[in-house]
């Protein structure tokens, strides 16, 4: 019986697989029955229900199983052992009972397994929502202008957005987990960084400013670096923001620059009207003639002054859209005619011949007529403050963009442009450095001149040049005022 | 404060490139009985320094080729001209630095518009000094 008893719980044991709970309980049970006068009969039946139950419901089920079993021993000892076979067969409720009971402890076992399900489902849901995060914050990361770049405990690079990549030249996943000093090029910032982490003090903040010098492309950075709370065994790592205001760095020296040489163009008339008048207070013309001299230069420097804020305020109203112009048929030909003839006294001063080329063609636009007279007296007067004597200056109207705009060019014989000036040429207060010594200017005309041409009436303008060859400057404008 | 140091005019390098300027500046100094040379901008008037030795010079600060505080930089950099003192003229919206005034060895800087009778006092002062 003993023999047979042992087979029974090897293949309890085979059947019931991973319900070692269960087949210990018929190991017990037969230790029991051996002992006592349990029979063979319900032996064979427990062992027999046991193996099926472990093989329908397997693994989850099997403890749940050999808790009921096990309590169901604990009755059969707690009564009398003696007597327990008979109690089992004398007793049908038995039976009942322990099947209500191993049904509660199924659906025990089922309803805990449906939690375990919904918590796993939360879970995964959580961890996609934490994934989605992440993934978000990472676009984030990467799409911000500045730089950006996270390093460990160990120096690491653990993270670089896409702004810190372009700025180092890091070559995508490969310079992650790299060590700062040897991915990032810049030892100040290295020093930083690495010094940051060993201060560990989360509550600073350091800033300083880089600037990054290089062959094509300089660069000045705001850099500012904070600790990250140690959370490993690495230690605390450090963040790493790279602000690039090189930008506005060259906007602020530009409204420097401007304000600088507006106040230039502003005070240097106005200290000449000043001392000559105190001179003739003083009395230090001493005859007629110094003192009309005196008169004659106060009233040029007053116009000069004159001149040249109305240039900044025509400019700065164009550019603010305040200035719209006064649209008529205007033949650019009489326009041209009429520039020459009030130009041609200061030409013969120098010798300068102007002549106008008229075209055969219709050379009427929708545009503002003093401002084309404006931009056109502007290009002659350049070209013959800048012609020597005995040059000429020859203006042209013809026809572009298939007739629908009218090309006007200023072409002379003067000393040229260095080809390094020309891009800046249309710059407010540009000036090209050797000019000044043939004549003074604000650099403001030609800023204006683009102004009304371009932003005023569609049109386009530009010069072509060669150093002491002569200048061709040339504009267009549309026949058609743009709707 | 005369003009004259023993029997010799003080020498007196005006540098502008505005002409007006040298006009007028110059007036008030001859008629005051300064000697004036002058110079068109920083280069020439580097040179015209070194030639000429003048007693005081007086010049603009934005001027072509080289600017007025290049030239002064250059001026005390030279030993036959570091002695030279120099008063700047400046048009520009801000005021030298005293170090950059130092540096340069300007001893004074005066904003446009200026007026000739308090620059005269400026050139007797410096002379004196």
């Amino acid at each position: 019986m003993v023999r047979w008893a042992r087979d029974l719980s090897w293949k309890a044991a085979l059947v019931g697989g991973a319900g070692t709970g269960l087949t210990a309980l018929i190991i017990r049970l037969i230790g029991v029955g051996a002992a006592s006068s349990l029979s063979m009969a319900h032996i064979g039946l427990m062992a027999s229900g046991g193996a099926v139950v472990a093989f329908g419901i397997f693994y989850p089920l099997a403890t749940a199983a050999d808790r009921v079993f096990s309590n169901i021993l604990k009755r059969l000892i707690s009564n009398d052992n003696d007597n327990g076979a008979a109690l089992l067969s004398a007793t049908p409720a038995w039976l009942r009972s322990a099947t209500t009971e191993f049904e509660n402890a199924l659906a025990d076992r089922m309803q805990m397994e449906r939690d375990i399900s919904v918590a796993l489902k939360e879970s995964e849901i959580r961890q996609h929502v934490a994934e989605a995060s992440r993934g978000h914050l990472e676009s984030v990361l990467h799409s911000l202008r500045d730089a950006v770049v996270v390093t460990d405990g160990f120096n690491e690079i653990v993270l670089a957005n896409e702004s810190a990549s372009e700025l180092f030249g890091l070559n995508g996943p490969s310079a992650l987990n790299g060590k700062v000093e040897d991915v990032i090029p810049e030892q100040q910032i290295v020093q930083m960084i690495q010094s940051m982490r060993d201060s560990g003090n989360v509550a600073a903040r350091r800033s300083f400013e880089h600037e990054i010098n290089d062959r094509n492309d300089d660069r000045i950075l705001e850099v500012s670096l904070s600790c990250i709370p140690d959370q490993s065994q690495s230690g605390g790592g450090v963040v790493t923001i790279l602000h690039d205001v090189t930008h506005e760095r060259q906007v602020s020296e530009m409204k420097t620059d401007i304000v600088s040489k507006t106040s230039h163009e502003l005070r240097t008339p106005l200290s000449l009207i000043k001392a000559y008048i105190e001179m003739l207070i003083d009395g230090e013309a001493q005859d007629e003639e110094s003192k009309i001299e005196f008169y004659h230069i106060i009233q040029t420097e007053a116009e000069r002054l004159e001149r040249t804020i109305n240039n900044m305020l025509n400019i700065s109203r164009i550019e603010a859209g305040i200035t719209h112009g006064e649209w008529d048929e205007c033949d650019v030909k009489g326009v041209i005619n009429d520039v020459v003839e009030l130009s041609t006294p200061r030409a013969q001063e120098k010798k300068i011949a102007i002549t106008h080329k008229q075209s055969q063609l219709c050379t009427v636009a929708e545009a503002d007529r003093d401002m084309i007279q404006q931009v056109i007296m502007n290009l002659v007067s350049n070209a013959i403050k800048y012609s020597p004597e005995g040059g000429r200056i020859t203006l042209t109207t013809g026809s572009s963009d298939c007739d629908r705009s009218i090309l006007v060019t200023v072409a002379d014989t003067g000393l040229g442009i260095p080809p390094d000036a020309i891009p800046k040429l249309f710059d407010k207060f540009y000036r090209i450095k050797n000019y000044d010594r043939v004549a003074h200017g604000t650099g403001l005309g030609l800023n204006l001149v683009k102004q009304i041409v371009e932003r005023i009436h569609g049109g386009e303008i530009g010069v072509e040049s060669e150093l002491g060859m002569g200048s061709k400057f040339w504009f267009t404008i549309p026949c058609k005022r743009a709707a | 404060m005369t003009a004259e140091t023993g029997t010799k005019k003080s020498t007196i390098l005006i540098i502008d490139d505005e002409k007006h300027i040298v006009h007028v500046v110059s007036l008030k100094l001859r008629n005051a009985g300064y000697e004036v040379i002058s110079a068109g901008d920083g280069e020439e008037g580097y040179e015209m320094a070194c030639d000429q030795q003048p007693d005081l010079i007086i010049t603009d600060h934005q001027m072509p080729y080289m600017t007025g505080l290049e030239m002064c930089h250059e001026l005390k950099k030279n030993e036959e001209t570091s002695h030279i003192p120099i008063l700047m003229l400046t048009a520009r919206g801000y005021a030298l630095s005293e170090e950059d005034l130092k540096n340069a060895n300007i001893l004074q800087s005066i904003s446009k518009p200026f007026s000739p009778r308090e620059l005269l006092d400026s050139v007797k002062g410096s002379l004196a000094a």
